[in-house]
């Protein structure tokens, strides 16, 4: 790739330096360059060689996108001018324009013209913003039905007050996505905006209807923090939601609403409880006994400075975890998962330890408490991460199973070591 | 290393014993001439690293580009003449035996020149180029660059060489013309990446080359300090 063959002079190359080839400044010349065309059109297009090049029309040809074009699609026009003939034009291949390439006969590049076929811009529709603590304001669009497809176009973002002359424009673009504008300051509340988007590309520009909104109509928040889920007392079926209502809107005059989501650990489906009002707590109530529960809290700025109107939901706050009591009912509780397979296996260790015990001399010490305090010791050394593999070495000495004493302290999250 | 309750720590000292023998047993590590050249090794290698990371990003970053530039640009066989307009690049082709005769200084700064210039060209494209997804790699592309630059500049400093001063030849913005049509422009955006290309296999042979130069790091031995 490095030594092209171009047609050119070679100049002497200083000693040590490589010698480079050098083709002729211009080698050829297309016209028309860089044109814009609609889709659906036709293109004559000519290819005009430089005469120090000594070629002659017959020695061109064409190709597009990589494609050679038909020799029959070829016309002399002069000594040194071949031409071509493109119909019916379809949209360009990518937005950098398709590329029209003259050729010599070896397949050296000659010239090359960028062709932008598309369809002027349709109108941005489905303009939607919001409003962060009224400090702030985001709006998306999205483009007209053929979009932006076949030629690279620019979108503006304008606003100005109603009964006020200027024109703004929008500066930070692409913040929530490609079809959006994020205006940080100088934002006027009590008199209503009107937002519209401006599409261009080369073949023209297209104008959104103008939105008009008020801030105070349109604002969202953060999600409330210092989320707390816990237990009521014994309850096993309930738990207690608390929070604080967001920060940044607790000067202005607003009664929010809030919305709780939660759901079990191992599932995806969230139950919302939605009549929460503007407390700062709620109690889930109808739960399972003795699972794990995650929890979001959400929240509405309704009746900013008394507008009857609803806000914008925040994004939910961060899920909280919590557990349910456990039952006392339930039996077997050492075991949470896989039970049944558990309570076969330890029947059937009883009955092999049993077994051993008659039947063996140096294996005193087996039993099938021996069995339990193992499995404590299993879950245990499951939740330290620093282990590599786990290892049940036999210490030297008599018995096969010696498994030491080890006293269970805290027994609040483990399993007691000695189950019924 | 087994941390189990109630394990007595008997096989850790084993271990300890052993590694200290061993460490007291090590072959004379060749004398350092002072803290500069331990720092130059590491930093050396690390340019190195950076030379191997960028040549991966320019992959990914020049097939999106390529084919945002469309056929034949991005066909593997394209084989374009060098127009006069890409000898403004920084070329990496060199003579080898000019290449293997390069002082220590002479082959840093012709990577520090080369680089310095080829991201000023980068960072002038035209910001409308191509896709917002293009737009944000080109972007991290130049910060990484920027990154190799000063890489190769903590090298130098640390070797006790100067930094060339600025890069050669007017920036590209002010004294070149811009392309004339949008087919020249596009042939200079494929040769720019090129010549990124080429420059990184370079520079990869380069850095190679030095970190032979320079005495090597101290070797360092990391005790695992479980359950002492």
């Amino acid at each position: 790739m490095r030594t092209g063959h171009p047609n050119g002079t070679a100049a002497a190359p200083s000693p040590g330096e490589r010698p480079r080839c050098r083709a002729a400044p211009h080698p050829a010349v297309i016209s028309p360059q860089d044109p814009t065309l609609l889709i659906g059109s036709s293109l004559t297009a000519t290819c005009t060689v430089s005469a120090d090049l000594r070629l002659r029309a017959q020695d061109l040809y064409w190709t597009l996108n990589g494609r050679r074009l038909p020799a029959a699609s070829y016309t002399t026009l002069g000594p040194t001018t071949l031409s071509v003939a493109l119909a019916r034009l379809n949209g360009s291949r990518q937005q950098s324009g398709d590329n029209l390439v003259c050729h010599s006969r070896d397949g050296g590049i000659l010239a090359g013209s960028c062709l932008y076929v598309g369809l002027p811009p349709e109108k941005p529709v489905n303009i939607s913003c919001w409003s962060k603590n009224m400090k702030d304001l985001t709006c998306t669009w999205a483009p007209g039905t053929e979009g932006e497809t076949f030629l690279h176009t620019n979108y503006t973002l304008k606003y100005k007050l109603r009964w006020y002359g200027r024109d703004n424009t929008c500066q930070e673009y692409h913040t929530a996505g490609p079809y959006s504008c994020h205006i940080p300051k100088d934002l006027a509340l009590f008199t209503p905006y009107e937002i519209w988007v401006e599409a261009s590309n080369r073949l023209g520009v297209a104008v959104s209807d103008v939105v008009m909104l008020d801030i105070l109509d349109v604002v969202t928040t953060d999600p409330p923090s210092d989320v707390h889920v816990s237990r009521v007392g014994d309850l096993e079926d309930q738990l207690s939601v608390r929070w604080s209502s967001p920060p940044a809107l607790k000067d202005f005059l607003f009664q929010a609403k809030y919305q709780i989501q939660y759901r079990v650990e191992d599932s995806s489906e969230w139950k919302v409880v939605d009549d929460v009002g503007n407390q700062t707590s709620c109690r889930l109530a109808g739960l399972r006994p003795g699972t794990v529960y995650f929890v979001q809290v959400r929240c509405n700025p309704f009746g900013i400075y008394g507008s009857k109107k609803a806000g914008i939901w925040s994004d939910w706050s961060n899920p909280t975890a919590a557990s349910t009591p456990r039952s006392e009912r339930t039996a077997g509780g050492c075991d949470p998962k896989g039970g049944e397979q558990n309570t076969t296996l330890r029947r059937e260790l009883k009955q092999f330890f049993g077994w051993v015990k008659k039947h063996s001399y140096g294996c005193s010490n087996l039993s099938i408490k021996l069995y339990d305090q193992w499995r404590v010791w299993l879950q245990k050394s499951h939740k330290t991460r620093n282990q590599v593999g786990t290892i049940w070495a036999p210490s030297g000495g008599k018995g096969g199973w010696e498994g030491g004493s080890q006293p269970q302290k805290e027994g609040s999250r483990g399993c007691p070591p000695t189950c019924a | 290393m087994l941390n189990v309750a109630g394990e007595p720590p008997g096989d850790s000292w084993g271990i300890f014993a052993f590694l200290c023998a061993a460490l007291c047993n090590l072959p004379t590590v060749p004398a350092l001439n002072g803290t500069e050249e331990l720092g130059a090794g590491q930093s050396i290698q690390k340019t190195y690293d950076l030379t191997r990371y960028l040549e991966h990003q320019l992959r990914t970053l020049a097939g999106t580009y390529l084919n945002y530039l469309g056929p034949p640009f991005n066909e593997p066989d394209f084989n374009p003449p060098r127009l006069a307009r890409a000898e403004r690049l920084p070329s990496a082709t060199v003579d080898l035996d000019l290449w293997r005769g390069l002082t220590d200084n002479a082959r840093l700064a012709a990577n520090y020149r080369a680089y310095s210039r080829l991201l000023k060209y980068l960072r002038g494209l035209d910001s409308q180029v191509g896709t917002v997804e293009l737009r944000h790699r080109l972007g991290h592309f130049c910060s990484s660059l920027q990154g190799l630059v000063l890489s190769i500049a903590g090298v130098m400093s640390s070797l006790g060489y100067p930094l060339p001063a600025g890069p050669a030849g007017p920036p590209p913005s002010s004294g070149t013309p811009a392309a004339p049509n949008d087919f020249l422009k596009k042939m200079d955006d494929f040769w720019l990446l090129k010549e990124l290309q080429t420059w990184l296999w370079r520079s990869a042979k380069d850095f190679n080359r030095l970190k032979k130069k320079v005495p090597p790091a101290v070797v360092t031995l990391r005790i695992e300090a479980r359950g002492f």
